[in-house]
C-alpha cells in the first residue's frame, strides 16, 4: 500500500512517516505545492494525506486536479483550520475523509485503515482477527461464524483497538475516537474504563481469541 | 437629574431672584415717585397760605373757626419756632370718617405772619397712598408675573434646549444599544449643531477605532489558536510514537502519559477558544428552523450511556415543542454543553430534568452548589481543574449570538434557564 503524505511542516511529515513505516506502509512525502502537484499527477497512490494549506498554493486545488485526473486513490485531507466550511468544500471536491489537527495517530490510522477499506473491490468489508471477523458494513461481529451482540459504543471501541491491533491505543485517543469531541472531562475516563470493562467480559463469554490490555492506566492494546 | 430640568432649573431660580430685587427697587422707586407728587401739592399748599395770611387780615384766625380739613394751625412762642425746622413726614392721623388712622403725607413748618407778628406751626397734610396695601398689591401683581415668567421660561426654555440638543439625546440613546461585537456603527442623528457634529464626528472615529482594535483582537487570537495546532499535533503525534516505542519500561510509559495527558487538556482547552473566537467572530452565519426537542433529544442519545454509568436519571417534562431560528451546530453545542455540565456536575444516582415551558426551557441537575459567576471564562471548581471551563462561556456566546437569555440559579438544583419567549414558535403537541 503506497501512501503519499503532503505536508509543509516538516516535524510532522517525518513522524507521519515513521508512523506509517512501522504500519508496513510505503511512504512518500512532499512539503510544498508544486512537489505536492507532481508526485499525485505522476504516481498512483492508495491513499494521499493532504495539508490544505501549503506554500506555493491551497491543497484544495491539488484535490480538484487528482479528481479531475480520473485518480482513484483515497484522499484524507489533514487541517489544521478545522472549518466546516473547508470540510463541506474538501468533501464535495471527492475528499474521502477529514481529519482536524491536531489528531493521535491510532486515529490518523484508523481512517487511513477505513478509506482504504473501502476502496476494496470485492465490497465486503470483512476484517478477521483471531477467531473473530468483523463486518464493517453490516457493523456485526462474528466469534466463529457465532454473532456477538455489542452496543454501538461497544463496537465502535472494538474496531478501533482492532485497527490499531499490537499498538498502545491511550485512552484520549479512544474517547474521542467513540464519543467524538464531546467527551472532554477527566472524570469520564472511569467510564471508558467500564466500558471497556464491559467489552472484555462480553468477549470473554464468547470465547474470543483476543485480548485487551490495559498498558498500565495509560490506554489499551489489542492483541491475538 | 436630567441635563435639560438642571440647565432650566438654574435659569429659572437665577430669574426669580433678579425679578425679587428688581421689584424691590421698583417698589421703593415707586413710592418716591408717590411722596414727590405730595411733597409738591403740599409745598404749593403752604406757599398759597402764606401769601393769603400775609395779605388778608385774619386770614388765620378765620380759617381756625372753620377747622380746615387739611392744615392743622397752632400757635407757638418765638422760640420754639426757631428750632422748628421744615421737613414731610408720614403719619398717621385720625379720620372719623373713615372710623381709622390713615397713611398721609405732611409737611410740617414754621411761620411768623407779617401783620400780626404772631408765630404758628403749621402741618398741611395730604392722604397718601398706604405702603402697606401699595406693599401687598405690588406682592400679588409680581408674584403673578413671576409665576407666569418661569413658567413661561421654563416650559420655552425645555422645549427650544429639548429640541436643539435632540441630536444629542439621539446620540445617546444609539451609544446605549451600542455593542462593540455587533460591529455595527450607530447610525448618527443629523444636525447642524457645530458642536454636535464635532461630538458624531469625535464618537465615530473613537468607535471605529475601537471595532478595529476589538476585530483586530478577535482575529488575532483565532489565529493564534489555528496556529498553536499544527505545534501540538507535532508534539502529540511524537509523544504518542514515544510512548508506542517504550510501552515495555512502566515508569516512562507513565511519564509520556502525564504529558499526553497535558497535552490533550491543552489541545481541548484550543480548539475551545477557537470555536469560542468563531462563534464570536460570526463564522456560523447559516440558519434554518431547529426543532429544540429534537436536538436535546439528539444530546440526550449521545450522553445516555454516560448518564447511565453514573445512574443519573433524564426526565422531561412539559408539552411545548419549540422552535427556533438557529444554526443547527450552534445550537447542538449549546445543548450538549449544558446537559454535558448538568452531568459532569451531578453526583452518583442524581437527577437531570428538562422542563419545555411557553416561554423557557429549562435544564435542572442536582449537584453541589458552585460559584455564582458560571459563564465567565475559565470559571472552574476546584473539583474538576480537567476541563476547560470554557463550556459555559460557549453556551454564553451562542446564547448572545441569538440573543437569548440564559441565567442561572441555585435553588437545591443547579437550574439553567434559556428565554425563549420572544423569538419561539410554540407548537403544541398533535398541533
Amino acid at each position: 500500500m503506497k501512501i503519499l503524505i503532503i505536508e509543509d511542516e516538516y516535524a510532522l511529515l517525518k513522524t507521519m512517516e515513521d508512523f506509517l513505516l512501522s504500519e508496513k506502509y510505503l511512504v512518500e512525502k512532499a512539503a510544498d505545492y508544486h512537489s505536492a502537484m507532481e508526485k499525485a499527477m505522476i504516481y498512483n497512490y492508495d491513499c494521499i494525506l493532504l495539508d490544505i494549506s501549503l506554500p506555493g498554493g491551497n491543497g484544495l486545488k491539488i484535490l480538484d486536479e487528482i479528481k479531475k485526473e480520473g485518480k482513484t486513490g483515497s484522499i484524507i485531507i489533514i487541517s489544521a483550520k478545522n472549518s466546516l466550511e473547508d470540510k463541506i468544500i474538501g468533501l464535495d471536491l471527492g475528499a474521502d475523509d477529514y481529519l482536524a489537527k491536531p489528531f493521535h495517530l491510532s486515529e490518523l490510522n484508523a481512517r487511513i485503515k477505513a478509506v482504504l477499506r473501502r476502496k476494496q473491490s470485492d465490497g465486503k468489508l470483512l476484517l478477521a482477527l483471531g477467531n473473530l471477523s468483523i463486518d464493517f458494513t453490516q457493523r456485526q461481529i462474528c466469534i466463529e461464524s457465532k454473532p456477538l451482540k455489542l452496543n454501538r459504543k461497544e463496537f465502535d471501541i472494538l474496531t478501533f483497538l482492532a485497527t490499531n491491533k499490537n499498538r498502545l491505543v491511550t485512552k484520549e485517543a479512544l474517547a474521542e475516537h467513540v464519543w467524538g469531541d464531546n467527551i472532554d472531562l477527566e472524570d469520564n475516563f472511569d467510564f471508558v474504563y467500564w466500558q471497556v470493562k464491559n467489552l472484555r467480559r462480553k468477549l470473554k463469554n464468547s470465547n474470543a481469541k483476543i485480548t485487551i490490555e490495559n498498558v498500565y492506566g495509560t490506554g489499551y492494546k489489542l492483541t491475538i | 437629574m436630567k441635563l435639560v430640568n438642571h440647565l432650566i432649573l438654574r435659569i429659572t431660580l437665577f430669574f426669580a431672584i433678579v425679578m425679587l430685587f428688581w421689584s424691590a427697587i421698583y417698589f421703593f422707586l415707586q413710592m418716591k415717585e408717590i411722596h414727590d407728587g405730595n411733597d409738591e401739592g403740599l409745598t404749593n399748599l403752604k406757599q398759597e397760605f402764606i401769601a393769603k395770611a400775609n395779605k388778608i387780615p385774619g386770614f388765620i384766625e378765620k380759617l381756625e373757626d372753620n377747622t380746615p380739613l387739611n392744615i392743622i394751625i397752632k400757635e407757638i412762642a418765638f422760640e420754639e419756632a426757631g428750632i422748628l425746622v421744615e421737613n414731610f413726614t408720614t403719619a398717621k392721623i385720625y379720620f372719623a370718617t373713615e372710623l381709622e388712622e390713615e397713611e398721609v403725607r405732611m409737611l410740617t413748618t414754621a411761620f411768623r405772619c407779617e401783620l400780626t407778628g404772631k408765630y404758628y406751626r403749621l402741618q398741611f397734610f395730604t392722604s397718601t397712598v398706604e405702603s402697606n396695601d401699595l406693599i401687598k398689591n405690588t406682592l400679588y401683581l409680581l408674584s403673578g408675573l413671576w409665576i407666569a415668567l418661569s413658567l413661561t421660561i421654563f416650559i420655552v426654555s425645555k422645549i427650544i434646549i429639548y429640541k436643539a440638543n435632540k441630536s444629542f439625546y439621539k446620540l445617546l440613546n444609539e451609544l446605549k444599544k451600542f455593542r462593540l461585537d455587533n460591529r455595527q456603527i450607530l447610525e448618527f442623528p443629523e444636525t447642524n449643531v457645530k458642536e454636535y457634529l464635532q461630538l458624531n464626528q469625535s464618537v465615530k472615529e473613537l468607535l471605529e477605532k475601537n471595532i478595529d482594535v476589538f476585530n483586530e483582537q478577535k482575529i488575532f487570537i483565532e489565529n493564534t489558536t489555528h496556529e498553536l495546532q499544527t505545534p501540538l499535533a507535532i508534539i502529540i503525534a511524537k509523544m504518542e510514537m514515544l510512548i508506542e516505542k517504550y510501552q515495555s519500561d512502566k515508569k516512562i510509559t507513565e511519564e509520556i502519559s502525564d504529558v499526553l495527558n497535558t497535552l490533550n487538556r491543552m489541545k481541548r482547552l484550543n480548539s475551545n477558544l477557537l470555536l469560542l473566537s468563531k462563534i464570536k467572530n460570526g463564522q456560523f452565519p447559516e440558519t434554518s428552523l431547529v426543532d429544540l426537542r429534537e436536538i436535546i433529544d439528539l444530546v440526550i442519545t449521545d450522553f445516555e450511556d454516560l448518564a447511565a454509568y453514573k445512574e443519573i436519571s433524564i426526565e422531561k417534562e412539559g408539552d411545548y415543542y419549540p422552535e427556533l431560528e438557529i444554526n443547527k451546530d450552534l445550537a447542538y453545542i449549546l445543548f450538549s454543553n449544558l446537559i454535558k455540565n448538568a452531568i459532569a456536575h451531578n453526583h452518583q444516582n442524581g437527577k437531570i430534568i428538562i422542563k419545555y415551558a411557553s416561554d423557557c426551557i429549562t435544564i435542572a441537575n442536582s449537584g453541589n452548589k458552585i460559584a455564582d459567576k458560571v459563564f465567565s471564562r475559565y470559571q472552574n471548581t476546584a473539583a474538576d481543574e480537567k476541563s476547560s471551563g470554557l463550556g459555559l462561556s460557549i453556551v454564553k456566546s451562542i446564547a448572545d449570538l441569538y440573543q437569548l437569555k440564559i441565567t442561572y440559579i441555585y435553588n437545591t438544583m443547579h437550574i439553567f434557564r434559556i428565554n425563549i419567549d420572544q423569538k419561539i414558535k410554540q407548537k403544541r403537541k398533535n398541533g
